[in-house]
């Protein structure tokens, strides 16, 4: 069995030509640049965080419009009390009365009612779900714990930063799609600085203190919810678990973004990718147990889970992009 | 270059500022999370023998830590009202029972993972969000505490991990029992769930 790499594309090449411009602006500025890092780091976590609480307090003024029945209601139960007005927003366990209000000062912070999914298929689903749970509890997870035993964790963590290094053409086309350039320029500088200081990418140099290019949260899927496209409805995939219509077509795309698909024979490819697939299990195993071991239906759970997870990522991404004007004056407060 | 000098100091100045800073919530927070770890590393504790001390311990922590009547309400949401009062005592009996012998034992298997207080938001004067972050050799888990005021006490009632809101789970999950269910039958399959756990 002969391992090659197929013939790159010529878009391979438009590609590797770009990210070498991009690089030769990044690499040179980089002592210059490890403070401006550092400086959008905290900023990006203030950022997470302030958005958060714009977040929250402009779907309060959604929820007040919409519902005006509970408003009402809910200060005339507390002006009784010794608490402010303020403090109706916000219910204590003491208004028991108060409860529609504590719907919607809960709700505000996840958005309406939380994002959810229609799930027309769900008969389906709930099958491919008892598959894949079947498929974790008797291959995956036996498999990974044998694993587990042979290699130390050092090991296994460089394993996974190597893969994640390899999937770096997701991040970097995903960022550009999404016109995140400072995302993309720090994609670029981490691919360069892991795979060529930190061996291969076995060392996860740039996310170290002091360089502090730390791994961009970038896929096609979330690149598609920031472009518009509604999520559609859930889908569980035999193999691949959760998913909707529009993380589906994500997966595809990133099929060939990802070097390892074009590993040939088509086995080796999959070979590397279960073998991917089991290193990763291997540094969390427990996780998946504990998800549905806390769950009461915990293929619910998982739906909503999966749904929490998409969405979020998609609105993080959202106010990383589009709050950059007013994101100073809010920091202060 | 000037400006490169300046700007560092300055931000320098603010990043020295910013823990006296830290609010309130903030503390609570990294103060219980620490009394936590104090009792998992505790070397008196550490052999099998005493694993259910380390346990009672434990779950007086979460008492002090958490609001369970807060966390309770806010998985029913809606559905709260239609249970009655001897109703929603067993309710946040068994759920708390539920979270115990899921959560124990993974906090029980905590390896000196690395965790980080970053920061706290307030989302109205009297609920806030505090930061944290968990260094696992998967990758870093970012972990949010939801607190609320209540009788002068910072209070957790949702902990969100990976962007996942505990509480927002939950609430999709009884809200699809309870759409088809009676609140008896959803605390008889709670029941049921505290029993198979054990």
């Amino acid at each position: 069995m002969k391992l090659r790499l197929q013939r790159p594309s010529l878009g391979f090449y438009i590609l590797m030509i770009w990210v070498f411009l991009a690089t030769g602006f990044s690499v040179p500025l980089l002592p210059a640049t490890v403070s401006a890092a550092e400086l959008s780091a905290s900023t990006s976590l203030a950022d997470v965080a302030v958005t958060g609480n714009e977040a929250a307090s402009s779907s309060e003024v959604a929820v007040s419009q919409n519902e005006p029945n509970p408003e009402p209601s809910a200060v005339s139960d507390t002006t009784g009390d010794e608490s402010s007005p303020i403090d109706a927003d916000n219910p204590s366990i003491d208004d028991l009365e108060a409860e529609d209000e504590l719907d919607a000062a809960d709700e505000n912070q996840n958005n309406g009612n939380g994002p959810q999914i229609t799930d027309p298929i769900e008969p389906f689903n709930r099958a491919m779900y008892q598959f894949n749970d079947k498929l974790y509890f008797w291959v995956l997870k036996p498999v990974a714990t044998g694993y587990n035993k042979v290699l130390p964790k050092v090991v296994r963590v460089s394993v996974k930063n190597f893969f994640t290094n390899l999937a770096f053409p997701i991040r970097f086309v995903s960022s550009l799609l999404q016109a995140d350039f400072s995302g993309t320029a720090t994609e670029t500088g981490r691919f360069f600085i892991n795979s060529i200081w930190g061996i291969a990418g076995f060392i996860d140099l740039a996310s170290m203190e002091g360089v502090n290019l730390p791994k961009q949260d970038a896929d096609l899927g979330q690149t598609f919810g920031l472009w518009g496209v509604g999520q559609g409805f859930y889908i569980v995939w035999p193999f691949w678990g959760p998913s909707s219509p529009r993380d589906t077509f994500g997966s595809v795309g990133e099929y060939f973004l990802y070097p390892v698909s074009y590993l040939s024979p088509w086995y080796a490819s999959t070979g590397v990718k279960t073998y991917e697939i089991i290193n990763d299990t291997s540094l969390r195993i427990g996780d998946y147990e504990a998800l549905i071991g806390a769950a009461i239906d915990p293929y619910i759970a998982i739906r909503d889970a999966y749904v929490q997870y998409r969405h979020q990522k998609i609105e993080k991404k959202r106010q990383k992009l589009w709050s950059s004007g007013t994101e100073e004056k809010k920091t202060i407060q | 270059m000037k400006k490169n000098i300046v700007l560092s100091i300055l931000l320098s100045v603010i990043l020295l500022c910013a823990p006296a800073y830290a609010g309130i919530p903030l503390e609570t927070v990294k103060i219980n999370v620490n009394k936590v770890l104090e009792v998992l590393r505790d070397p008196a504790l550490k052999s099998p023998a005493k694993q259910d001390i380390k346990k009672e311990k434990l779950r007086q922590l979460y008492f002090d830590m958490f609001d369970e009547l807060e966390l309770a309400k806010r998985s029913l949401s809606r559905n709260w009202k239609k249970l009655n009062a001897v109703q929603q005592n067993e309710f946040i009996h068994l759920f708390h029972q539920i979270l115990e012998n899921t959560y124990a034992e993974r906090i029980l298997s905590y390896q000196n993972e690395k965790i980080s207080f970053d920061k706290e938001s307030m989302l109205t004067p009297t609920q806030a969000e505090v930061y944290t972050r968990i260094n696992r050799p998967a990758g870093e888990v970012p972990i949010n505490y939801r607190l609320i005021l209540v009788n002068g006490n910072w209070k957790v009632y949702d902990v969100v991990i990976e962007n996942v809101s505990l509480v927002q789970n939950y609430r999709t999950q009884f809200n699809d029992i309870l759409s088809k269910q009676t609140p008896d039958k959803l605390l008889e399959i709670l029941r049921k769930k505290v029993k198979t756990q054990k």
